[in-house]
């Protein structure tokens, strides 16, 4: 696993003008208004809101994993808001790291092949995949339990194997959507610090939707989201 | 870890499921080969044809006699037509009220000749001997006589709807001489021949010196379908006129009866493939469904529409071939053993040879992995067509 440590101020991260519209039972609902924001590249920043703010759908539209009704989304000097469905994939492949509330593992895949899986899009070969995974799940310090299935692992452990499929890729990118929102507290205290040193040590730029204010004040810096819009 | 051991573990990840999908499979597969057996081995009956024999019969149907005094007009006539030897016989429909419920063939046949005539059915000297000694001697399929428990020496009375015996006082009473094998597997190894000199003697005096059909020997098989149009031009301007096919023709002509079957067979083979098709489909349907956030997870890594496509169709292959193999599993013994043995000994008739074709075999196993991927093919269509976000929305 390579890191790129890179501590300069420059943006990773510019959204100019972004507008969400869903257009729901012949209503036109506006989720997300004209929002602007910028990101340093290598920071770790969080995003707040009340529940139905907007806060997901933000996060979805950095990922590419939606793109906006209007303005624009730059990533590391990408333009990703005009990319069609297979250009996105590919990027995303390339560039992001996943983090979920709910963890999202596949049950039928031990730890160690989870952490594979986003591997299988690319052409490194089959042992290269297996060494990679596992230095993946050492850094997030679950060596010990390469070949446990996700039912055979705590929430906690569960969410490490997460973090270590999200950062298997290398990406410049990582986004959290509520990461910690099914853990108890010494748990939900472990993956964020996890998240700071994955911050701090090898240099990863990371976007984190919470509610818990604990979570948030680990972040160098928190966005609050209200009805659409980013408040001051 | 590989793409496809992906596919393969998400196909048997519900045991229980995947369990009943693969027995309903498996006994779609049982069912489908025991009716394409059925229809084989019955085809195979009618298939089972000398190609230098033809058979003449009465041109309105094989129910109608003939008179025996063609027999000799085409005899006198054989050098000439091209026919070296010539036989006759009478469907008999006997039955022995002993064994009420066992249906096999009985045939009157010329005792002097018949066996020349018809090589597959194996006699021996002795036995053909013994039986032409006795006007009312009798041989049987050594699987009729198995079955029955029929001895050499042995007194049989039989019943025949078709030729009541004239005098009630009198029935139709034969001896065992022996029995004959046969030198191919589809040859019936269950008929009952006795003398059609003993049964003439017994009808009413109108149904004397009648003949079901002639069965002549014809000396170039190339030529056989002149040599019958030859021979029905004898009787073109009698009475009674005939109609003479090779012997393979006659047999399905015999079997026509039972196309209606064949046909009905034919359909329920078809429904039994669908069946089996939706089946798989719900089985696949419903796997998909509760993988929805799981297949957002993949999407969102960057997997792409095709790949879950594939994998969806990849499922329903692994489950289409291990129901099919199961099914083969299961086929084998119970149609060749159980059931195929008891239908050649017990209806060796219609089926005198119920074994699966290997062809059928290959083609089950094909369409139960065909049939998979074509009832997958919705499901992997709406896998494939997810919207990401809305299912990562959806908490497994
Ligand atoms: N596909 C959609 N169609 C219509 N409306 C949608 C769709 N997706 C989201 N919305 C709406 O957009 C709004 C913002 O949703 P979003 O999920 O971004 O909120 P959130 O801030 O993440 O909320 P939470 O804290 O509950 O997760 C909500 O009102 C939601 O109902
Ligand atoms: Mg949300």
């Amino acid at each position: 696993m390579t890191t790129n440590v890179d501590r300069t101020a420059e943006v990773l991260i510019r959204i100019r003008g972004v507008t969400k519209d869903y257009a729901r039972g012949g209503e036109v609902v506006k989720v997300l208004e004209a929002l602007d924001l910028d990101v340093n590249r290598g920071s770790f920043e969080a995003l707040m809101g009340p529940s139905g703010s907007g806060k997901t759908t933000l996060l979805n539209l950095i990922a590419g994993l939606d793109s906006p009704t209007s303005g624009t989304i730059e990533i590391d000097g990408q333009r990703i808001d005009r990319m069609g469905e297979g250009a996105l994939a590919k990027w995303r492949s390339n560039h992001v790291g996943f983090i979920f509330q709910s963890y999202n593992l596949m049950p039928v895949l031990t730890a160690v092949e989870n952490v594979e899986l986003p591997l299988l899009l690319t052409p490194v070969r089959a042992s290269e995949r297996r060494k990679r995974a596992e230095t993946a799940l050492r850094v997030v310090g679950l060596a010990d339990r390469m070949s446990h299935y996700p039912r055979q692992l705590s929430g906690g452990q569960e969410q490490r194997v997460a973090i270590a499929r999200a950062i298997v890729i290398d990406p410049v990118l990582l986004v959290a959507d509520e990461p910690t929102g099914d853990l108890d507290r010494q748990s939900a205290d472990d993956v964020l610090t996890l998240l700071d040193r994955l911050c701090k040590e090898m240099g990863k730029t990371i976007l984190m939707v919470t509610h818990d204010p604990a979570a948030a004040d680990r972040a160098s810096l928190t966005h609050h989201l209200d009805k659409g819009r980013f408040r001051a | 870890m590989t793409f496809v051991g992906f596919a393969a573990r998400n196909a048997l990840r519900n045991k229980f499921r995947t369990a009943l999908t693969v027995l309903g499979v498996a006994i779609a597969v049982v069912t489908f080969l025991l009716l394409r057996t059925a229809v084989a081995s019955w085809t195979q009956a009618a298939d089972f044809a000398a190609r230098d024999r033809l058979v003449t019969r009465h041109k309105v149907t094989f129910i109608m006699s003939l008179p025996l005094r063609y027999v000799d007009a085409v005899r006198s006539e054989a050098p000439r037509l091209g026919i070296k030897g010539v036989t006759w016989a009478s469907w008999f429909g006997g039955k022995d009220p002993a064994h009420d419920g066992e249906f096999f063939a009985t045939m009157a046949v010329d005792a002097p000749t018949y066996f020349e005539e018809v090589p597959e059915l194996v006699v021996a000297k002795d036995v053909l001997a013994a039986f032409k000694e006795d006007r009312s001697g009798a041989i049987v399929g050594d699987a009729l006589a198995a079955k029955l428990g029929w001895k050499v020496g042995q007194r049989v009375t039989l019943e025949s709807g078709i030729f009541p015996p004239e005098d009630p006082e009198k029935p139709w009473t034969f001896t065992v001489r022996g029995v004959y094998t046969a030198t191919a597997r589809n040859v019936d190894r269950s008929t009952f021949f006795f003398h059609w000199a003993y049964l003439n003697d017994g009808v009413a005096p109108v149904r004397k010196d009648q003949v079901g059909w002639l069965m002549s020997r014809v000396t170039d098989p190339a030529r056989t379908a002149d040599v019958g149009l030859a021979v029905d031009r004898l009787f073109d301007d009698k009475e009674i006129q005939t109609l003479s096919q090779d012997e393979r023709a006659f047999n399905q002509s015999f079997l026509a009866g039972f196309s209606a079957v064949l046909g009905a067979l034919d359909l329920v083979s078809v429904v039994i493939l669908a069946i089996m098709m939706l089946v798989l489909g719900n089985t696949i349907a419903m796997g998909v469904r509760e993988r929805t956030s799981e297949i957002a997870t993949m999407r969102a890594i960057g997997f792409l529409p095709k790949h879950i496509a594939l994998s969806v169709i990849g499922e329903a292959c692994v489950l289409g071939a291990i129901g099919g193999g199961f099914g083969l599993a299961i086929a084998y013994p119970f149609i060749e053993r159980g059931l195929g043995r008891f239908l050649e000994e017990n209806m060796g008739a219609f089926f005198p040879y119920f074994r699966i074709p290997t062809p059928m075999a290959f083609a089950a196993f094909g369409l139960a992995i065909a049939l998979a991927v074509l009832a997958s093919i919705l499901p992997a269509r709406s896998a494939a067509r997810m919207r990401v976000t809305e299912g990562l929305r959806r908490v497994a």
